[in-house]
């Protein structure tokens, strides 16, 4: 008999798990419509913040200084990537082009495995406050909630900012159509430089959330070493973006509770089916992938530019 | 606004798009006929030149050596899916962990000859290669990047956490192949096996390239659209190359059974890890993507420097940064790999020999000089 308790704790860590998920897949999506590049060096952005705060944290900084320091360094290292691979290879085939991220990925892994020194674990330091919330019977860490709670809402300004601001505009209409939008007078690359940094400030954001809070009291702890299993957080935010076809940005949030909270529900699942809690992302991706849910949210002139 | 900056942006574009010497240029449809070509030629006396490598350095040059042979043949399956058939596919090394759990069970557990086992391992691969086509092959690109790195996950989330397939956490141990009274025990000797196999390979795939199914890919490759108004079953021919590359994963995977001599699961399990998909996209990226000797050529320029800097934590990270650094470079610029450049440099002979041999000579003065301030620093 399935009680209220553990469904409420299971849901809370799928809503927290799953809005990390959504903040990845958000930056995916605005960097691939922007400029049509699919980002697998997403979770290494996102690592290279995660070492500016590990450093920034050792030089004796407060984490509150140090995690929007953090956010800078990841967003600028995405800029970087842009300006210096990206934007060269805008005509390249598209096998080119992933090819070329997954080197991006290494270069930033590696150099992030290089600043952390060859320590066996590498300890993070907290900046959510790490005790326990009671919620209504059950006591639930704080920081997943907040977590969950911070990644809402910082999806939700994006989304608004995105549909009303003069950039947000800008960056749709980029999006839509490069030609168009800069015989309309807008500089294109200066505005996929700004996708491409929003983009991995989420990325960073993101694996902010995560890191530090693995371990409650104590932080988290990654192992230098083997820094690379981080790409595994990778593959569900590819399944959130497919939710909106890749291109659709509500959709990809939305996309990524569904795969947080599927991969959560599963432990209630009676036995056998439980099993298959690790295996859920990839048959959810299959079904998206079948279905080709890019039709839905594009026009075919769309998906031909970018591809 | 800014009409000069539209301008700059507009004409730069069209510069960089230029300049690349892109892989999509239809390329020159291979010549159909019996024995090899003058390029063909040069690469497998290149290959003999560099099989003579390791003997300078004794049996640590061996023992590196075969490391670098067996990532060959695990790299020509990539050259078969995603240079000849430009199926881009972030799982070879999952058909290789396929195939090295294979001969551990068969040789560890029913006791089977190496050979048997070999054999089996390029079998055991087909039906997930197949069921993995059949799924993916449909999907474009991109998609079919997801979809290869989701299998690969699943793959290791299920199958390669199988205790009866995988051994457990002690994995199986192998021994060594001999045939007859030659036993391939020592370094050297597996060194010359491998050898052996990655020259076989070599002809096969090169054989494949200009046999009809392997022109069928390239046509696929350079347009589908074409490819399939000439009559050629774009399905079949793709689901033909995950095939193929399945089985060469396989045969690789199981001579890294026997190169290892003890396989565990733990390196199959997660899609990213470093010495994995990744490496071997990598190093046949850099090799050249749509020819076999790529593999080979890749191989020896980075596996050989990851065995090398194995323990020395400063220089294995250092190998890291160079190698993901040489990959992008190597992508925008000459996405044909060493091969391509390769092909530059014997034009550059032929044209200006003293400059041509001068950069020659530079680049292996550079290389050498490297490697004896790396030894003289770490002893």
């Amino acid at each position: 008999m399935i009680t209220a308790a553990p469904v409420m704790e299971v849901t809370v860590f799928g809503l927290s798990s799953g809005a990390v998920f959504a903040l990845l897949a958000l930056g995916l999506v605005l960097i691939y419509r922007t400029t049509g590049v699919m980002n697998f060096a997403h979770w290494a952005i996102g690592l290279i913040a995660v070492v500016a705060y590990v450093m920034l944290t050792g030089l004796g900084a407060p984490a509150e200084v140090a995690m929007p320091l953090a956010l800078a360094f990841g967003a600028g290292s995405g800029v970087l990537a842009y300006r210096l691979v990206f934007r060269k290879v805008s005509g390249a085939r598209q096998i080119i082009v992933i090819l070329i991220s997954i080197g991006v990925a290494q270069l930033y892994a590696s150099l992030a495995q290089f600043a952390l020194g060859f320590e066996q674990f590498t300890r993070l330091e907290p900046w959510l406050p790490t005790g326990d919330m009671q919620v209504g019977t059950v006591a639930i860490r704080a920081s997943e909630i907040i977590t969950a709670a911070v990644a809402i809402g910082v999806a939700f300004v994006f989304l608004v900012w995105f549909r009303v601001s003069r950039a947000g505009r800008a960056l749709r209409a980029v999006a839509q159509n490069r030609e168009a939008a800069m015989l309309a007078g807008i500089d294109d690359v200066r505005y996929s430089s700004l996708a491409w940094g929003i983009g991995s400030a989420l990325a960073a954001l993101a694996l902010l959330l995560v890191l530090p809070h693995s371990g409650g009291e104590q932080g988290g702890l990654i192992t230098t070493f083997d820094v690379t299993p981080f790409g595994t957080l990778l593959i569900p935010a590819f399944g959130a973006a497919l939710v909106g076809g890749l291109v659709h940005l509500p959709m990809a949030m939305v996309g990524g509770f569904v795969f947080g909270l599927a991969r959560e529900l599963m432990i209630l699942a009676p036995k056998p089916w439980s099993d298959l809690r690790s295996s859920v992302a990839a048959i959810l991706i299959v079904v998206l992938l079948l279905i080709r849910t890019e039709r839905f949210f594009a026009s075919r002139q769309e998906l031909e530019a970018l591809e | 606004m800014k009409t000069d900056s539209l301008v700059g942006a507009e004409s730069n574009g069209h510069a960089e798009t230029e300049a690349l010497p892109a892989l999509d240029e239809p390329q020159v449809a291979p010549r159909v006929r019996r024995g090899f070509s003058r390029a063909q030629l040069i690469g497998f006396g290149l290959l003999l030149l560099m099989a003579a490598l390791p003997i300078p350095f004794g049996d640590f040059g061996f023992f590196v050596g075969q490391y670098a042979l067996v990532y060959a043949i695990l790299g020509m399956s990539v050259v078969v899916v995603t240079g000849y058939a430009g199926l881009i596919s972030l799982m070879p090394y999952s058909f290789a962990g396929v195939g090295a759990m294979t001969t551990g069970v068969a040789m560890a557990s029913w006791g089977w000859p190496f050979w048997l086992a070999a054999l089996l391992s390029a079998v055991a691969t087909v039906p997930i290669a197949v069921l993995v086509g059949i799924s993916s092959v449909r999907l474009k690109g991109l998609y079919l990047a997801i979809a290869t790195l989701t299998f690969s996950n699943a793959l290791g989330e299920t199958l390669f956490k199988w205790d009866a397939f995988t051994g457990g956490q002690s994995g199986w141990a192998t021994v060594r192949p001999a045939v007859g009274p030659v036993n391939f025990n020592s370094d050297i000797w597996f060194y010359v096996l491998c050898l052996g196999v990655v020259f076989a390979l070599l002809i096969m795939i090169e054989g494949l390239r200009t046999s009809r199914i392997g022109r069928a890919m390239l046509a696929v490759r350079d347009n589908e659209l074409e490819a399939q108004a000439l009559g050629i079953n774009v399905y079949k021919t793709k689901l033909t190359a995950f095939v193929i590359g399945g089985m060469v994963a396989g045969l690789g995977g199981a001579f890294l059974a026997a190169l290892v001599q003890l396989v565990t699961p733990t390196g199959f399990q997660s899609p990213i890890a470093e010495a994995t998909s990744i490496l071997l996209v990598t190093l046949v990226a850099i090799g050249g993507m749509d020819r076999a000797i790529g593999a080979f050529f890749g191989a020896v320029s980075l596996v050989v420097q990851q065995q090398v800097f194995q323990g020395a934590e400063f220089f294995y990270a250092f190998v890291g940064i160079y190698a993901a650094a040489v990959l992008i470079l190597f992508l925008m610029f000459r996405p044909g790999g060493l091969v391509q450049v390769g092909k530059i440099q014997v034009a550059l002979i032929r044209h200006r020999p003293v400059l041509g041999l001068a950069i020659v000579f530079a680049i292996v003065a550079v290389n050498v000089g490297l490697a004896w301030l790396f030894v003289s620093l770490s002893s």
